[in-house]
């Protein structure tokens, strides 16, 4: 008998795979599709080659002063010379290593956070973290520790936003916590208490409030003792940080199936037993992603901070273009350049938030 | 019949009060008053000091308190304003123009927002790839660049346009120049007021029209062409009265005069730059909107549509739309409250908002920091109440189809 062989496959035809496939499929599947490929595709034609140039091919690269920007293109060498004052604003070349140490410090907690094994995780970092602001505080500020006394005028760049937003947002989560239990409680005095704080702080804006921290917080302590600029800014964003943490807490504790409550109640633990042990953990977890945005967003408004002249990135950059030695137009490569970093930087937090939210949902929609 | 309370406010009343408990601080209705007694008073407290503070800082430093500066003289000049305005008008004059070019840039900003939100949350879901590209890039690059530096941005764009004698000229009719975008001004003569009644009763009837054919529809399932009659009613009858009552509009053209434009409306760069940064960023969050909203519509319903036979056109805006605009309702109410927020930004350009020109310059000059902030934050909280309003009573009617 003879044995049944199949024709081998057939290759699928030219027209609906590779390359000609894609394209067919993606770019020219119909007419309307054809005519809208062709003006993006022309438009790009048009604006990207002289774009490049003048980021990559034309512009400046090397150099210290502004007579080194022959060549038509950006100007980057303005970026180059002014570098240090962009990261580290007038910080002192000297005491420089503070600045690190405290950026190096925080990246290691927040490693820390999460290579610790589950089972000691909470309890190391929570206090870690929550320390970390007041030791940075200690080195930048250095007279309390026996180094040399830097001044918190002469603080500034993108390492004051990194360090404000950070030591703003750890220090606004036991107080939104707060805020979020007194709103969910039964106490009805704590919970309007709350719910006024939360509202009120969401519903200002952040410039009001910074300029409310600089023309108003002065009025409100005693007359001899006047509170450093900085620390006004520090405290206005923490409580702006804690209404928003509030709101981002109060979802996580929706989100926190009820039996995990009755299991706490049954085996008899109290309220802040129930609540430090068994929900914080699971909050903080299924609050990740919120939180992230919720850093972004912080992150985002401490370059408000201009407007009362403090001096963070941006206001570093207007400085040095005001400066005598650069007059004549480096505002479009200052700005790109600032907004590259904080680009760089919210886009790939951003990214880690939406995987965690993946890693997350467990659900099959659709 | 039903209770109103939640689970957790049933179980805390009907939980037995541990009479057993050693001591009466053991039970919680009793604790739960010692901590709101600690908390009334260390408010009170705090409430106490900083109102003495404050009281005595002011006498200190000879700042007056009350209203009574509103009626001074401001002796300042406002960049731009709706209204007629001297330097020797008050500051409740100040006042007013400030919250009118908030509402103005903010009227603006949410307009080309949400039209930029939903043209690009819905190019997400194109099938060409590059408009798709095209809609991701918008959204991530944007969303994550502050927004004070965006408006700053696009003014110093506006910086390196040509002078007023090189301006660049559309038509003879529209100019743009360092100093502004210069527009011909449309003025009504004698008889203007038919027309403009005409438009009026153009708009009832669409409305009418709209009415009767829903009904129609509802009664016998009979569609009526409402886009076609509708834009011909809003096109035919204004049309008509112009010219029934014999053209009485002129155009009022800029023309250089000197060295800069004169006639016509003049709107300067500091209110385009914030408008586009705005619209821009803002719009950045809505197109995310739009897209998790039409994401969360799941992908049973347009299956659903195609096979009873609705062409893919009306499939977006029949199925997937309204029931994606229960999701992007929330969400379009918090951004357009952040965008009223973020317009106190234009302090970094000096558009005269009120923020810079309240909290800024007639703050600087009065020095009464508690009056006024709290004048402007009151402003800014009615406004955005208004808006979480009308937002509120969308969402209610998106929601009354639900089940």
């Amino acid at each position: 008998m003879k044995e049944f062989k199949p024709l081998p496959d057939l290759p699928a035809p030219i027209s609906t795979t590779g390359p000609i496939g894609w394209l067919k499929n993606n770019l020219f599947s119909s007419a309307l599709n054809i005519l809208a490929s062709i003006l993006i595709l022309a438009a790009l034609i048009a604006t990207l080659p002289g774009m490049i140039d003048w980021l990559f091919i034309s512009a400046n690269w090397s150099g210290t002063t502004q007579a080194d920007c022959v060549k038509d293109g950006a100007c980057w060498v303005f970026i180059r010379a002014w570098s240090q004052q962009i990261f580290y604003g007038s910080y002192p070349d000297s005491e420089l290593w503070r600045v690190n140490l405290c950026l190096i410090l925080l990246t290691g907690v927040i490693a820390l956070s999460f290579t610790l094994p589950a089972r000691i995780r909470n309890q190391i970092s929570v206090p870690a973290f929550l320390v970390l602001p007041f030791v940075c505080v200690l080195f930048l500020d250095g007279s309390y520790i026996g180094l040399k006394q830097v001044t918190t005028n002469l603080w500034g760049g993108f390492s004051l936003n990194i360090l404000l937003a950070a030591a703003s947002i750890i220090i606004a989560f036991p107080f939104g916590f707060l805020w979020a239990l007194g709103r969910r409680s039964d106490m009805p005095f704590a919970r309007s208490v709350s719910v006024t704080c939360i509202e009120f702080f969401r519903g200002t804006p952040i410039l009001a409030l910074f300029f409310m921290g600089s023309v108003m917080l002065p009025l409100f302590f005693p007359a001899e003792v006047s509170v450093d600029k900085l620390l006004r800014v520090w405290i206005i964003l923490i409580l702006f940080m804690s209404a928003y943490m509030a709101e981002v807490f109060r979802s996580g504790f929706q989100a926190i199936p009820s039996g995990q409550y009755e299991a706490a109640d049954s085996l008899g633990l109290g309220y802040w037993q129930k609540t430090l042990l068994i929900i914080f953990p699971q909050v903080i977890k299924v609050s990740m992603p919120n939180i992230l945005a919720t850093f972004v967003m912080v992150f985002k408004n401490t370059v408000f901070l201009l407007v009362i002249a403090v001096p963070e990135m941006l206001q570093v950059i207007m400085t040095a273009l005001s400066n005598s030695n650069w007059l004549g137009g480096h505002a479009i490569e200052g700005y790109l350049f600032v907004g590259f970093i904080f680009w760089i930087c919210c886009f790939s937090m951003s990214l880690l938030a939406t995987s965690i939210e993946k890693k997350l949902d467990t659900s099959h929609k659709n | 019949m039903f209770s109103k309370k939640t689970a957790e406010q049933l179980k805390f009343e009907t939980r037995p009060n541990r009479v057993g408990a050693k001591y009466f601080y053991n039970n919680p209705k009793y604790r739960g008053w010692i901590y709101q007694t600690i908390l009334l008073l260390f408010l009170a407290g705090f409430f106490y000091s900083i109102v003495s503070n404050t009281l005595a800082n002011m006498s200190a430093q000879g700042i007056k308190s009350g209203f009574s500066f509103l009626d001074s003289s401001a002796g300042f000049d406002v960049l731009m304003s709706l209204l007629p305005f001297q330097t020797t008008d008050s500051y409740s004059k100040i006042f007013l123009i400030g919250i009118l070019n908030t509402i103005l840039v903010s009227v603006i900003g949410i307009i080309f927002s949400t039209i930029l939100g939903f043209i690009f949350g819905i190019a997400y879901f194109s099938r060409n790839w590059l408009i798709k590209k095209i809609a991701v890039i918008y959204v991530e690059i944007f969303r994550n660049i502050p927004v004070i530096l965006q408006v700053i941005f696009w003014y110093s764009v506006f910086n390196t346009l040509p002078i007023a004698r090189e301006s660049i000229n559309l038509g003879d009719a529209i100019y743009l120049n360092v100093t502004g975008l210069y527009l011909p001004k449309l003025v009504g003569e004698s008889g203007s007021g038919f027309v403009y009644s005409a438009i009026v009763v153009a708009i009832v009837c669409v409305f009418m029209l709209k009415r009767w054919a829903k009904n129609r529809q509802a009664l016998t399932g009979a569609q009526f062409p409402l886009g076609w009659a509708s834009l011909g009613l809003l096109t035919c009858l204004p049309l008509l009265a112009l010219l029934l009552s014999g053209m009485p509009f002129h155009f009022d053209y800029p023309a250089l005069k000197g060295f800069n434009f004169k006639g016509g409306i003049t709107v300067i760069p500091e209110l385009i730059s914030l408008a586009v940064a705005l619209s821009v960023y803002t719009g950045a969050f809505i197109a995310e909107a739009v897209r998790a909203g039409i994401q969360s519509v799941p992908q049973g319903q347009t299956e659903a549509a195609r096979s009873i036979g609705l062409k893919e056109s009306k499939i977006m805006s029949l199925i997937i739309v309204p029931q994606a605009m229960r999701v992007i309702t929330p969400m379009l109410n918090s951004e357009y409250q952040s965008l009223v927020k973020n317009t106190t930004i234009a302090t970094a350009i000096g558009y005269p908002e009120l923020f810079t020109v309240f909290a800024g310059s007639a703050l600087n000059q009065v020095g009464q920091a508690v009056e006024i902030m709290f004048m402007t934050l009151a402003i800014y909280f009615v406004i955005n109440m208004f808006i979480s309003f009308v937002m509120n009573h969308f969402n209610k009617r998106s929601e009354l189809s639900s089940r």
